[in-house]
């Protein structure tokens, strides 16, 4: 479900669940998590989708199986624990996006440095419609827009495409067709890697502690969003996507 | 009323009714910041805290408008002086404070090419102007360096996002680009239309009502942790740091032998 490999210098992670528009398991959250942290020695890394989509979000009807909410805690909290080792990794992160970033795909953002879309590309939390709440993610794009968009963005089930994310800041630069995407990501990423010295590498570290999301904001946005998990409202809402009640 | 007040050459300070104009004045250097240059405007700027004014616009002489910190002084081989780097980027940090605290409103004026430093000072000032064709960045990370000392400043201007894209994939934007990504507030369409569009906003801010305009830049200074000397100083020492290795110093030597 994960796919890595190096070039120079350049970590390249795949989302690799192209049948299932790379929507996420625990396990595969599991994976990215360990070929984020198993290579501290690498110049930039780059996080790509398979297939048609970058990421359709969490896998929804292994949520819907599990009435109990335990799939949709693993994942949460895997998500979370991605996108704070995306952050705290020595390494810039380019994260490019083709077709459709959606929820917890949309969430990955939150651990990259440097965005790259196509202009198509669809975009968006519409979490709430299934009575998830996508607090999870509110520290870490606090950290990088302005809150009145956050609050928007979060709240607001619309998907946006990658131009108009472009414009408010998510996305920081488009490609005009998706197939251009992963290249584009991957350039950015050998560039970053072949400039000289410790300036990259410290340039983000630095960042990170000028804009801190701390241990203590993440988890209080990935607790908000377990203490819904399991409830009436999801349940009954994750039913009624596959026509169930 | 037009004063000139008593400056050193490096800086030139214009005093006109409310509004001040300090140019940086070393074009043969592309107003490169040395020590005499960051001396100079300091003393230049605390002339014009205390002077009766409501503006200030910071621009350059010549072609460019500042290329940033003197690369041949924190040059250890070829200025012979490890502790240079340090003090320069200190004395740098201490002079954006220094600018940020001003009453006055402050006015970027971005006349050319404004890199590394030179572009984080543009962040510093509440208002930036420039032209299509003026070239802004932050390309330390090329050489091998660590924009530290401005990066708080430029995290206020653009937003965290933003900010992170922009240094750390270095390199140089135009005006137009730089426009695109907020890091320029108004645009003109060309060099020659800069002058005119800079007296405008100039003019038009200095309408306002003085304490008005200080009291709301303080405010908007306390919001956005404007006030918190020990991050920037922390960030100029980090990046002093990292403009000591060994190669980081191979990296500037080979630029300066272009």
């Amino acid at each position: 479900m994960i796919e890595t490999r190096e070039e120079s210098g350049v970590l390249i992670i795949e989302l690799a669940r192209a049948d299932k528009r790379n929507a996420m398991l625990p396990e595969m959250l599991d994976a990215l998590y360990s070929a984020i942290t198993s290579k501290d020695d690498v110049l930039a890394i780059t996080l790509i989708g398979q297939g048609k989509t970058f990421c359709a979000g969490f896998d929804l009807k292994a949520c819907t199986k599990d009435t109990g909410g335990d799939t949709m805690r693993e994942l949460l909290t895997g998500l979370s624990r991605c996108v704070c080792a995306f952050r705290a990794h020595t390494a810039p992160v380019v994260l490019g996006v083709h077709g459709a970033a959606v929820a917890g795909g949309c969430a990955l953002l939150g651990g990259a440095d440097i965005v790259v879309a196509d202009r198509n590309a669809k975009l968006g939390y519409p979490v709430v419609k299934i009575g998830v709440s996508p607090a999870v993610s509110s520290p870490f794009m606090l950290a990088s827009m302005r809150p009145g968009i956050v609050r928007t963005r979060l709240l607001d089930t619309d998907l946006i495409d990658g131009e108009h994310a472009y414009k408010l800041g998510m996305v920081h630069e488009l490609c005009d067709a998706p197939s251009d995407v992963h290249d584009r990501a991957l350039e950015i990423a050998k560039s970053i890697a072949s400039k000289p010295g410790s300036g990259c590498r410290e340039t983000k570290l630095w960042l990170n502690e000028v804009c801190a999301v701390s241990d203590e904001r993440a988890n209080a946005g990935l607790n908000a969003s377990l203490e819904l998990t399991g409830n009436d409202e999801e349940r009954e809402r994750l039913a009624s996507l596959w026509g169930e009640s | 009323m037009t004063n000139t007040p008593a400056t050193s050459s490096a800086v030139l300070l214009k005093i006109e009714d409310q509004v001040a104009t300090l140019t940086i004045n070393r074009p043969d250097a592309r107003n490169a910041m040395s020590v005499e240059i960051l001396d100079a405007m300091h003393d230049a700027v605390d002339e014009i805290k205390d002077s009766a004014t409501s503006v200030l616009v910071i621009t350059g002489a010549g072609r460019a408008f500042c290329a940033g910190m003197d690369l041949k002084a924190v040059l250890i081989e070829l200025s012979g002086d490890a502790g240079m780097g340090e003090r320069l980027l200190t004395r740098l940090a201490e002079l954006t404070l220094k600018i940020r605290g001003l009453p006055q409103v402050t006015v970027a004026s971005v006349n050319g090419a404004a890199v590394g430093g030179g572009c984080g000072l543009t962040c510093v000032c509440d208002v930036t102007i420039s032209h299509a064709d003026a070239k802004l960045g932050f390309p330390e990370v090329d050489l091998g360096i660590c924009p530290a000392v401005i990066a708080p400043w430029v995290v206020k201007k653009l937003g965290a996002g933003i900010a992170r894209r922009t240094m750390l994939m270095g390199g140089i934007m135009s005006g137009d680009q730089a426009y695109e990504i907020g890091l320029v507030d108004q645009l003109a369409p060309n060099r020659d239309a800069l002058a005119s569009l800079t007296n405008d906003v100039a003019q038009r801010l200095a309408s306002g009502g003085p304490k008005a305009l200080s009291a709301t830049k303080r405010l908007l200074n306390e919001l956005d942790g404007s006030f918190d000397e020990s991050l920037v100083l922390k960030g100029a020492k980090l990046s002093a740091s990292v403009l000591s290795t060994p190669e980081a110093q191979a990296a500037l030597a080979s630029r300066m032998k272009r």
